[in-house]
């Protein structure tokens, strides 16, 4: 049904500087605020409150539309190839960067938790970084990925292609709590 | 350690990284991070979108699985941080978040956008601060009731896909932000 989409989201455009650079922040903003409305909803049901959760499910979409149509003036959506190379780009900042130095700074600051939650996340961008890489390849040559289902630790956020293993390697979560893709 | 029927995950998410007193660089660092897991997270989610527009419905899948894995670790990193409170003061936190984005952050942005003629960046801008209007307004009628020891009424809450204006109970014919027709809502129930 295109017609309901008659009034298409914001195309791509040549920008000023200024405006570009809220653009990432207000891209930046969205994608948080749906990141926390996600954590709350499943808060607000652990509470019994169902429908407050459902309200901050809701809403987290919203922002994620948001998100979305800044990305898409920003320009930052490609062909499939490209999109995959951005995310092997950020996934292996990340790991090269970003993570070992974050990690460093929690272990030096005594900070276990953080530790344990920056530890958790370049584990799993790891796993990322190789699974863009090999589907890169793969689409580059005009094949799609094969249809084996993706599992995720809801824990750690460890990935894996195919089956889950009986227990996370990096948290140790049984793998029927694994959520299927 | 054999998977263990008795063990709920409940139980498990006791083994996520908990609330603490943390030091100001490894806050800053934690911050961004969840800055940009989030990110990370929303960017995927439209690759999704694109690779199925693409007839590559298995990377599409693959886009998916890894956000959902980007959005374990933002909650991990914003739980550490001491972000998650009880519903009461989440609602608070994401009023507030609201308000600032209402009186403060998209007025600036439509403005600058206005200045230099930045057209699709305007409607971005513009229907996210319509958007934020109706939020804004359902957080502090679902803290009142949540204060009052309630929960809201069961009402379906409908967002458009086009540009998140948001609505609980019926849709209307055409959203009244950017027009689109009612099929172009994703309904909440």
């Amino acid at each position: 049904m295109t017609d309901a989409f008659k009034n298409t989201p914001p195309k791509p455009e040549k920008l000023g500087a200024m405006t570009e650079e809220d653009l990432k922040a207000a891209f930046a903003g969205e994608s948080q605020a749906s990141q926390k409305y996600l954590a709350f909803a499943a808060t607000a049901d652990a509470e019994g409150y169902p429908n407050v959760g459902r309200l901050f499910r809701a809403v987290a979409y919203a922002e994620s539309t948001h998100a979305r149509n800044h990305l898409s003036v920003l320009g930052g959506i490609g062909g499939t190839a490209d999109n995959l190379k951005a995310a092997w780009g950020g996934e292996t900042f990340e790991i090269d960067e970003m993570y070992p130095a974050y990690a460093a700074v929690a272990k030096l600051q005594g900070n276990a938790e953080a530790g344990t939650s920056i530890r958790y996340a370049l584990t799993a961008e790891r796993d990322h970084q190789k699974i863009y890489d090999t589907t890169a390849k793969g689409v580059g040559a005009g094949d799609d990925l094969g249809d084996a289902a993706i599992r995720v630790c809801p824990i750690c956020g460890h990935t894996v292609i195919g089956d889950a293993p009986d227990e996370c390697p990096v948290c140790g979560t049984a793998g029927q709590f694994f959520s299927t893709f | 350690m054999t998977p263990d029927e008795t063990v709920s995950l409940d139980e498990l998410e006791r083994k996520l990284p908990q609330p603490a007193e943390l030091h100001a660089m490894t806050e800053a660092n934690l911050r961004a991070a969840f800055a940009g897991e989030s990110q990370a997270a929303e960017k995927y989610l439209v690759f999704a979108e694109k690779a199925a527009a693409d007839g590559l419905p298995n990377v599409a899948n693959l886009f998916r699985a890894i956000s959902f894995a980007e959005t374990r670790h933002a909650r991990n990193h914003w739980r550490a941080l001491g972000g998650i409170g009880a519903t009461a003061d989440n609602l608070q936190t994401a009023f507030e978040g609201e308000s600032f984005e209402i009186d403060e952050m998209y007025p600036a942005y439509v403005e600058v956008a206005r200045v230099q003629s930045d057209k699709q960046a305007f409607k971005s801008m513009h229907w996210a601060l319509k958007a934020e209007m109706d939020h804004k307004r359902m957080y502090a009628e679902a803290r009142a009731k949540v204060l009052a020891g309630g929960d809201v009424a069961a009402q379906p809450v409908s967002v458009c896909q086009v540009c998140g204006h948001t609505v609980i109970g019926d849709v209307p014919d055409n959203c009244p932000v950017c027009a689109a027709a009612r099929q172009a809502y994703r309904t909440f129930v």
